[in-house]
C-alpha cells in the first residue's frame, strides 16, 4: 500500500500535446478517479503511472521512491484493463497464478513438468493463494474454466482476481466497467467500492463516466485537454466546480448555463431576473449555472415563461426540457417529487429557481464567487 | 418441415461438385491402382493389391519413402521455425520491416524452375559460389572444423550429385523457397495479438522476451501454427519442381531424391504405368490425410480459444 506522486508529467504524441504539466498526489489507501471526456489524457496518465508509457517530462513517485525509469514489472502495481486482457489459453486459476509464478518462482521452478515436481510446496502455496482470492471474489466455481467460457461480469472478476492475488502497492483500473451492461455496471460500482474498503489499498481508476467517479471515489480528478481542472472529493467537485467545464462535465443531466449580466453594484441578473448574489466584477457579462434540481416549474409570476418540449422519465426522477419564450434557451428542470408528471408536452410553465446554490462564471469559464453569501444577499 | 426435401436442394450443388471434382477422381485412381492399365491399351487386367505390394517391398519405393520423409522432416520444422523467427524479428522492427518482408518473400514469388538454374550455378562443384567461398576459407581457423579441413584436402562436396548430400541440398532449397510464405502467415498472426495482453504480461512480471513469448506470443499464435504446419506438410509432400529441374532423368544420384510426386510423374506419365502411378497417388493421399487429421486431433482443439 502506498502513496503516489505524479509531478509535472508531460507527454506528447507527435505534435499533439496530450498531458501538459500534470501534477497529482494520491494518498495511501485513497480511491482516486481520473475522469474526463475521451481524449483528455486520463488513460495516458494512468499508463505513465503504470510505466507502460514513458513520460516526456516529469517524475513518478510510488511510496516515496522515484519510479520514473523503473519498468512496469518492477513497480509492483496491478492493472485491470478495459478488455480484461486475460490469457485466453489459460484457465482462470492459471491466469490468476501467473503473476505469482512469474514473481515468486525461480526460472527453474517455472519449467513445465519438472517445475511443479521440484518446487511442490511453492506451487501449493500459489494454489492456496489463488483459491483464497477466488473465495473473496466468489469466483471459486469458475477457476477451471477458460476466459472464453465466462460472461463479461465474470471475466471482470477474474481480471480483478489476477490483480489482487499478489498484494500490489496500488491497483490501476482503466475503464474496467465500460464493457458491462448497465445493470451490472451499477452493481459492480458498489462492489468495487466495497472491495476498496476491505483491501485498504490505493486505487487509481480511469473512467469517462462522471457517475462512476461521483459514486465510487474518495477524490476525483476532472481532466480536460491534458490538464487536471479540479481535484477533490466528489461532493465538493459537484457543489463547487472550479470552472465552467467542470460544472458542465459533472452532473447528469447537465447544468443549465444562462447568460447573465452584472451591474455596477455587482448585482447579477439572468434573462431579466435578478439573482441574489454579488460579484466583485461590474458592468460585465457572466454566465449563471443552475442545476436541474435547483429549478422548478412553479416559478410564480416572475418565473421564466416557457413551454415543455420534452419529458424525460427516469422512473425515480422526471426531467422537463423547457424552451423559454423570451430567449433561444432551453432549460432542463427536475419535476417536483410530490406532483410528478403533472405537466405534459406543450404546456406553458413558469420556471423558478432556488437561488442559494447558483454558480457564476466569467465569460472565459473561470469561476466567480459571490462576495456575499446568497442567503444574506437575498435578505439585503 | 420434416417431410420437406428443400434441404437436399440447398446442399445438392456442393455435394455434386465435391463428388465430381474430388470423390470421383479419387475413386477412379483407387480403382485404377488395382489394375495394370496403361494409356492407349485396349483393355486392362485386375491385379488386386499387386501394385501396393510392389510399393511396400521393392527397394526403389523404399528409396522413394526415404527421400520423401527426409525432405518433409527437414523442410517442415526448418521453414516453420525460420518463418516464425523472421516474423518475430520483422515484427519487432520499427524501420525497414517492409524491405525485409520483400526480401524474404521473393523466393516464394520467384518461379522455382528459374531459381533452380541459379542454384545449379551456385552449387556447381568447381565454379559455384558455394564451394568457391568454402575454398577461400581454407587455411583459416575454420579448418578446425574437421568437415571443412577434409573439404580443403579432398575437394568440397558435389552438392547436387553426391548421394549423401543431394536430398539435403534439395531440402535446403525447399526451406529457402518456403519459409517466406510461413513468415507472412506468422506476421498476420502477430499483428492480430492484442497489445493489452503484452501489457498485462508486463504488469504480471514477465520481464524477459522469452517469458513474453511463452506467456503470450506462442499460445496466441497457436491457430496460425496449426495452419502453417498443415500447409507446410502438404506442400513438402508435394515437392516436385526442384527435383524435376535438377534431375529430369530419374530422381538424383542413386535415386536419393526420388520423392513421391516425382515417382508418380515418372511411373504414370513418363513410363505410362497408370496402375502403379495411381497406387502411389493413393498412398500419398493417405499420408497427407493421416497427418492432417492427426494435426486436427492433437492440436486444434487446444488452440482455438474463442
Amino acid at each position: 500500500m502506498a502513496s503516489i506522486e505524479l509531478s509535472r508529467i508531460q507527454k506528447r504524441f507527435g505534435t499533439a500535446e496530450v498531458l501538459k504539466d500534470v501534477t497529482l498526489s494520491i494518498a495511501d489507501r485513497e480511491f482516486v478517479t481520473l475522469v474526463g471526456p475521451s481524449g483528455c489524457g486520463k488513460s495516458t496518465l494512468l499508463r505513465i503511472l503504470a510505466g507502460l508509457e514513458a513520460a516526456d517530462g516529469g517524475t513518478v513517485q510510488i511510496a516515496g521512491q522515484d519510479m520514473t525509469r523503473v519498468r512496469p514489472a518492477h513497480r509492483n502495481l496491478a492493472m485491470v484493463f478495459q478488455s480484461y486482457a486475460l490469457y485466453p489459453h489459460l484457465t482462470i486459476a492459471q491466469n490468476m497464478a501467473t503473476p505469482l509464478k512469474l514473481r515468486d518462482l525461480s526460472r527453474w521452478a517455472r519449467l513445465p513438468v519438472i517445475g511443479p515436481l521440484s518446487a511442490r510446496s511453492a506451487y501449493r502455496a500459489i494454489g492456496e493463494q489463488v483459491r483464497e482470492t477466488a473465495r473473496t471474489l466468489q469466483i471459486e466455481a469458475l477457476l477451471d474454466r477458460k476466459p472464453s467460457q465466462l460472461s463479461g461480469g465474470q471475466r471482470q472478476r477474474a481480471a480483478l482476481g489476477r490483480a489482487m492475488v499478489r498484494q500490489p502497492v496500488a491497483f490501476l483500473m482503466d475503464e474496467p466497467l465500460s464493457n458491462l451492461d448497465a445493470a451490472l455496471r451499477v452493481h459492480m460500482r458498489a462492489e468495487l467500492s466495497e472491495l476498496h474498503r476491505r483491501l485498504g489499498a490505493t486505487f487509481v481508476y480511469v473512467t469517462h463516466d462522471q457517475a462512476e467517479a461521483l459514486t465510487m471515489s474518495d477524490k476525483m480528478a476532472v481532466m480536460m485537454g491534458g490538464r487536471i481542472l479540479q481535484f477533490g472529493p466528489p461532493d465538493q467537485v459537484f457543489a463547487n466546480p472550479a470552472t465552467l467545464d467542470v460544472a458542465e462535465f459533472v452532473g447528469s443531466p447537465k447544468i443549465n448555463i444562462l447568460p447573465g449580466e452584472v451591474d455596477h453594484d455587482g448585482r447579477v441578473s439572468a434573462l431579466g431576473r435578478g439573482i441574489p448574489a454579488r460579484l466583485l466584477v461590474d458592468g460585465r457579462l457572466a454566465k449563471v449555472g443552475l442545476r436541474p434540481e435547483q429549478l422548478h416549474l412553479d416559478g410564480g409570476a416572475d418565473g421564466w415563461l416557457g413551454r415543455v418540449v420534452h419529458r424525460e422519465n427516469l422512473g425515480h426522477d422526471l426531467y422537463f426540457h423547457v424552451a423559454l419564450d423570451a430567449d433561444d434557451q432551453r432549460l432542463v428542470v427536475r419535476g417536483a417529487q410530490d406532483r410528478n408528471g403533472a405537466e405534459s408536452l406543450g404546456d406553458a410553465v413558469r420556471v423558478g429557481f432556488k437561488p442559494d446554490r447558483a454558480l457564476f462564471f466569467a465569460p472565459d469559464g473561470t469561476r466567480l464567487h459571490s462576495v456575499v453569501p446568497a442567503k444574506l444577499a437575498e435578505s439585503a | 418441415m420434416q417431410n420437406s426435401r428443400a434441404h437436399l436442394w440447398f446442399i445438392a450443388p456442393a455435394l455434386i461438385l465435391i463428388f465430381l471434382i474430388l470423390m470421383l477422381p479419387i475413386g477412379l485412381a483407387a480403382a485404377m491402382s488395382l489394375t495394370d492399365y496403361a494409356l492407349g491399351n485396349p483393355g486392362f487386367n485386375w491385379v488386386g493389391l499387386e501394385n501396393y505390394e510392389r510399393i511396400f517391398t521393392r527397394s526403389t519405393y523404399e528409396r522413394m519413402f526415404g527421400a520423401t520423409f527426409r525432405y518433409v522432416a527437414v523442410v517442415v520444422p526448418m521453414s516453420v521455425g525460420l518463418g516464425l523467427g523472421a516474423a518475430l524479428l520483422i515484427h519487432s522492427l520499427t524501420r525497414f520491416g517492409n524491405l525485409y518482408k520483400t526480401i524474404y518473400f521473393l523466393p516464394v514469388m520467384a518461379a522455382l524452375i528459374a531459381m533452380a538454374i541459379v542454384w545449379e550455378f551456385a552449387l556447381h562443384p568447381t565454379v559455384g559460389i558455394v564451394n568457391r567461398s568454402l575454398e577461400a576459407f581454407c587455411g583459416t581457423p575454420l579448418e578446425l572444423w574437421r568437415w571443412h579441413a577434409n573439404g580443403c584436402e579432398n575437394g568440397f562436396p558435389l552438392w547436387l550429385s553426391d548421394r549423401d548430400y543431394a536430398i539435403w541440398t534439395v531440402a535446403f532449397i525447399g526451406v529457402w523457397q518456403g519459409f517466406g510464405f510461413n513468415m507472412v502467415l506468422y506476421l498476420a498472426g502477430l499483428t492480430s495479438i492484442s497489445p493489452s495482453l503484452y501489457q498485462a504480461a508486463e504488469m504480471d512480471g514477465a520481464t524477459s522476451g522469452w517469458e513474453r513469448f511463452r506467456l503470450v506470443t506462442w499460445p496466441m499464435l497457436g491457430p496460425t501454427t496449426v495452419f502453417v504446419v498443415t500447409i507446410t506438410i502438404i506442400r513438402s509432400f508435394q515437392v516436385f519442381d526442384t527435383v524435376e529441374a535438377f534431375y529430369p532423368q530419374g530422381g538424383g544420384p542413386g535415386k536419393s531424391v526420388y520423392v513421391m510426386m516425382f515417382a508418380i510423374y515418372e511411373k504414370a506419365i513418363q513410363q505410362n504405368l497408370m496402375g502403379i502411378g495411381a497406387a502411389i497417388t493413393i498412398v500419398f493421399l493417405a499420408f497427407v490425410m493421416i497427418l492432417t487429421l492427426a494435426q486436427r486431433w492433437l492440436v486444434e482443439r487446444r488452440t482455438h480459444y474463442v
